[in-house]
């Protein structure tokens, strides 16, 4: 062996020209896949660094709809060194307007005690402390997020209204410290003291409201027991527990997901290098032939040449490894401060381990699975080719390589899938990924046999550029292969990217139905709704009316079996997370079908019932007869499911997953919600007389909650977006490297075209046309797989209708064939400047 | 035989070389005329291909004047060089040049295209059967032998019916008798009124040319008409 390496080391000596696109490639691909690995880690150190102070203490109690009793406020003083105490609840803001009318907008309040916040600070504008703020003067003072001072035009100063209390607008909120483990909210972030918000009128009984309670412990404190003393202590309070080990769980699930997606992005942009990588190992190894051949009339065997020329790959491949790793992990380092500022999370940038491994074995695995083949084939180059055209390296290699890519491939696959954490993701990614390699190799083959026919027709007879062009894509050797390839996969990912973003923002417009509801209107207390509904009548251009009480309850039980412990579809896991929206009904709700079961009698007086949601019930591994236990305002209620009900959350109605007897909860104090259709004209005059009549009452915009949605997908689009951009710059590397390897053979073919009395335009015009075929056909396929992709995560991850967004597909098949263009044209100048006979002499 | 079809006068070539700027020709002066065949021979590096690729205007002299057909090749462009060529020129080399990515009748169908002409394939087509290849049109450059590339070659350069034929060794590659047999097509071409200049090492090849050129280090050290040495 050691033969081999001294013989690979002379022969590097002739340095690294021919291995750019090879060393660039491989660099891109796992530096793409090291800095999403770093910023995740960077986020997940961040979030567990902070975990208190995120969450706002080292633990959180939340109640839903209520505060802590007696005796729950009491076990926590005993427990901790400090409980304070948050209400959180979304509601509405209104300013008087210079013409005395009123201006409003949803937000999210929080009423804070003055421990808040026990851990982290919050920063204002102007910078003064948080206590002296929310003291306010004649009135409570108000803090708020800059939206919403910019949008209601607000000055610091100002009033403003929530519900019945004026409050004074003393600073603008820059940093809530627990604001990542909040989650999204309805609308801007406003904080007021508890106290200035007992005179509002919002926080009545059967309000929308969550208190959460935070509670400092002493250190050493074991955070596991503790929690099962209060499950002990209150086993159906319905109380939900974080603490400081995972102070924001949505968060760092969203940060793992979206992290572990992006790396399966990264490594489609690693697929795209390896075929970068293999081209150039081919063109290595075609312009070896010789001396392969020379060693092998010397009486090298053929592993001893795959030695030789694995070592050299292997050494390059180290090489490109390792520059990909300072870059993946060295920017995200160096970017920090900066990052630091735009993520809406705490990061704690810095070199790890655990990115650069994945990302090195990705490489690695990618390198191999590229270059065995041309590997395995040069080793059984024969030595006859010195003297003849024949033995060069062609065909297929011997099955033992075979056989080892298809193992590489599949170690691949599983340690992706094994990495991400999300099985059936990485599957279908890397399945997508192979299935368009398959397709694009096909379609390269379709494409020069298609050129092939077309250059011999009658069609392109007189037309020397174009049949020029066409020879090219379909003769023997050449890039076409390549450039397919590359641009190919490339463009797919983008173009599936494309097509999902377009759909999910076209979905929203598409399946919002013709007379959706122009409100929700929540909060409406018992005894305002037959004055809600003669207000709302008497509006001009209000169509529709349906209320629904409501009032919300965590799945405690199914079927007496824990609900954290329930073995249930991960599709609905969902409905156990969490608080969900219940109502009751003595009728079975209008536009609803039952699939399963029947509806209770009007007067219905037995033990509890209920009506659930047939998918998620279903999912839930839920049937007729069973018994589900939620706990609503601390109470829990066991209920049989009586029947099963088809649910359409689509239609903006008024839908609950589930629905009780009358007799269960018209005791329970409770509010209604209301959904008003109305023409876009009325919604103003509506809005407004609504909330002056009832100031305690929220009403939200579907079309702004919906515009919320869109701004969210937008963002993840955006991310999603950004690693594709970094498989195309890897196509458009590969791209550039197939037409720099192309180089050489049209610098030939310019020359040999002028001595035939071509001009230069003409030379010209029949490379851009060889470029631009070449695009298009990449851009084609790219298009298919792409749509296709993109159908497949529509129908069966949104479970939505997939239509094929026009814009986004020719965007991808015209920039196909622009990035060849560029690509192409961009190594025609030497081509063309080229003197004939110097070119033609140096091949005698 | 008295109108000169090539015409050069005090040329000279000089080439940037790694080791810097060499002298290639001096001071040449060669006159061929219509219909005549010259053969240009000399030791190797002694500048007869280079002169031959500056007749066709494939290299640039730097000194002196070339005129082919009464032009004046040294004031061309390089894409009036090209239209020359077309109009005028076939080219034959020792390596054949024929482009990879093209079969026997694409190559030959080439130049004829360039030069706008409707029926491309049937002349090449014609042009191939000619030199025996009737039978290979669509095969490429990869797929034929020595011997056939060079007739495609060849066939290539004869299709327009050139004016100027200008052969750099065109046996160079070949054995003995496909080397025979390519020189019976080329002089075959004469009968179609082309004039040629062929640089060759093969005193057989030279003796069937009118006059031969003898060059050594890049000047012209002997000329002469075989029938007067005869």
């Amino acid at each position: 062996m050691s033969v081999a390496f001294r013989i690979a080391r002379r022969e590097l000596r002739g340095g690294l020209k021919g291995f750019r696109i090879f060393l660039a490639c491989l660099a891109l691909g796992v530096g793409a896949i090291a800095a999403v690995g770093s910023v995740r880690m960077a986020i997940q150190e961040g979030l567990s660094r902070e975990g208190a102070a995120i969450l706002g203490g080292d633990i959180e109690l939340e109640f839903t709809y209520r505060y802590a009793s007696d005796a729950e406020r009491a076990w926590m003083e005993a427990r901790a060194e400090q409980v304070s105490e948050i209400a959180d609840f979304r509601s509405m803001v209104s300013v008087e307007t210079p013409d005395g009318d009123r201006d409003r907008a949803l937000v999210q309040v929080k009423g804070v005690d003055s421990l808040y916040p026990i851990y982290g600070s919050v920063a204002l504008d102007p910078p003064i402390a948080l206590a002296q703020a929310l003291r306010g003067d004649d009135k409570p003072g108000l803090i708020a997020e800059q939206v919403l001072v910019d949008r209601l035009g607000l000055e610091i100063g100002d009033t403003v209204r929530l519900g019945v209390q004026d409050f004074t607008l003393r600073a603008v909120l820059l940093r809530e410290p627990d604001a990542a483990a909040a989650g999204l909210g309805f609308g801007p972030r406003v904080i007021v003291t508890t106290e200035g918000l007992a005179e509002s009128g919002l926080l009545a009984p059967g309000t929308l409201f969550e208190t959460k309670y935070r509670l400092r412990v002493a250190e050493g404190t074991n955070l596991t027991a503790l929690r099962f003393a209060l499950q002990e202590a209150f086993p159906d309070a319905g109380i939900r527990w974080r603490d400081r080990r995972n102070g924001a769980p949505g968060v760092a699930n969203f940060v793992e997901r979206l992290g572990a997606f992006l790396i399966l992005v990264g490594l489609a942009s690693l697929a795209v290098g390896g075929v970068g990588v293999s081209a150039a190992v081919r063109a290595y190894l075609d312009a070896k032939t010789e001396t392969i051949a020379t060693l092998k009339t010397l009486g090298a065997q053929g592993n001893m040449i795959f030695a030789i020329y694995f070592a050299q790959i292997g050494a390059l491949t180290l090489f490109g490894i390792a520059l990909g790793l300072a870059l993946g992990t060295g920017l995200p380092a160096l970017a920090g401060p900066f990052l630091d500022d735009v993520l809406p999370v705490p990061a704690l940038f810095s070199v790890y381990a655990a990115p650069m491994i994945e990302a090195a074995v990705y490489g690695l695995l990618v390198a191999l699975i590229f270059t065995l083949w041309p590997l395995a084939r040069a080793r059984d180059i024969r030595a006859a080719a010195l003297f003849r055209e024949v033995g060069g390296a062609s065909g297929w290699p011997r099955p033992i390589y075979v056989a080892m890519v298809v193992v590489l491939t599949a170690t691949l696959v599983l340690l992706a899938a094994w990495f991400a954490g999300v099985w059936a993701l990485a599957f279908w990614a890397a399945f997508g990924v192979l299935v368009s390699l398959a397709l694009l190799y096909l379609s390269a083959r379709g494409a020069r046999w298609i050129a092939r026919r077309l250059a011999r027709s009658r069609l392109t007879r007189g037309r020397p550029a174009l049949r020029l062009a066409l020879a090219s894509v379909g003769g023997p050797g050449g890039e076409t292969a390549s450039v397919v390839l590359s641009l190919g996969l490339g463009l797919t990912v983008l173009a599936s990217v494309g097509q999902i973003d377009a759909n999910l923002r076209g979905l929203i417009d598409r399946d919002l139905p013709d007379v959706a509801p122009a409100y929700f209107i929540v909060d409406i207390q018992n005894h305002q709704l037959d004055g809600f509904l003669e207000t709302a009548r008497a509006q001009t251009g209000v169509t529709k009316i349906e209320t629904a009480p409501m009032l919300r309850g965590i799945v405690t039980h199914l079927n007496g079996v824990p609900a954290r412990e329930a073995q249930i579809d991960p599709a609905a896991a969902w409905v156990l997370r969490g608080d969900r929206g219940v109502t009751y009904s003595a009728a079975q709700p209008p536009g609803s079908d039952i699939t399963e079961g029947s509806w209770w009698p009007s007067d219905y007086d037995g033990p509890p019932l209920v009506s659930f949601a047939d998918e998620e019930g279903r999912e839930l591994g839920l049937k007729i007869g069973d018994t589900i236990s939620v706990n609503v305002l601390g109470r829990d209620i066991t209920a049989t499911v009586a029947n099963f009900r088809v649910v359409n959350f689509r239609d903006m109605g008024i839908n609950f997953l589930m629905v009780f007897d009358p007799q269960v909860m018209a005791g329970a104090p409770h509010t209604h919600l209301a959904t008003v259709e109305a023409t876009p004209e009325a919604e103003g005059p509506l809005l407004r007389a609504v909330a002056e009549a009832y100031p305690n009452i929220t009403a939200v915009r579907v079309r702004d909650a919906l515009g919320r949605v869109t701004e969210a997908l937008g963002d993840l689009a955006t991310a999603t977006r950004w690693a594709a951009a970094a498989v195309l710059v890897t196509g458009f590397v590969v791209l550039i490297g197939a037409a720099a390897a192309g180089e050489r053979r049209r610098i030939y073919e310019s020359a040999v075209l002028k001595t035939l009395g071509a001009t230069r335009r003409r030379i010209l015009s029949s490379f851009a046309l060889r470029a631009a075929l070449l695009g298009l056909a990449a851009g084609l396929v790219a298009l298919l797989a792409g749509a296709a992709g993109g159908w497949s995560v529509i129908t069966f991850v949104m479970q939505a209708e997939f239509t094929l967004e026009p814009g986004s597909a020719v965007l991808v098949v015209v920039g196909g064939a622009a990035a060849s263009l560029i690509a192409g044209l961009g190594f025609a100048l030497r081509p063309l400047a080229a003197r004939p006979a110097r070119v033609l002499r140096a091949r005698e | 035989m008295t109108d000169p079809v090539l015409d050069l006068k005090g040329l000279s070539l000089r080439l940037d070389g790694n080791a810097g700027p060499v002298d290639i020709l001096h001071d040449i002066d060669v006159s061929v005329m219509r219909g005549e065949a010259v053969g240009l021979i000399g030791p190797s590096g002694s500048g007869k291909s280079s002169l031959l690729m500056v007749m066709g205007g494939l290299e640039r002299a730097t000194g002196g004047k070339v005129m082919a057909l009464g032009q004046d090749l040294s004031v061309m462009d390089e894409d009036a060089l090209a239209r020359f060529r077309r109009q005028h020129m076939g080219v034959v080399f020792q390596s054949f040049h024929l482009i990879p990515t093209m079969t026997a009748i694409e190559n030959v169908a080439t130049p004829l295209e360039l030069a706008g002409d409707a029926d491309a394939f049937d002349k090449a087509e014609a042009e191939l059967a000619r030199v025996g290849l009737g039978k290979r049109l669509d095969h490429y450059p990869a797929q034929l032998s020595g011997g056939e590339q060079q007739r495609v070659a060849l066939a290539r350069a004869a299709a327009p019916q050139p004016e100027i034929l200008l052969a750099d060794e065109p046996t160079g590659n070949l054995d003995g008798t496909t080397g025979e047999a390519i020189m019976d097509l080329l002089f075959g071409m004469r009968e179609r009124g082309a004039t040629m200049v062929l640089v060759t090492h093969e005193p057989i090849l030279a003796r069937r040319c009118d006059r031969v050129v003898r060059l050594r280090d890049g000047r012209i050290e002997a000329e002469q008409h075989l029938e007067a040495a005869e």
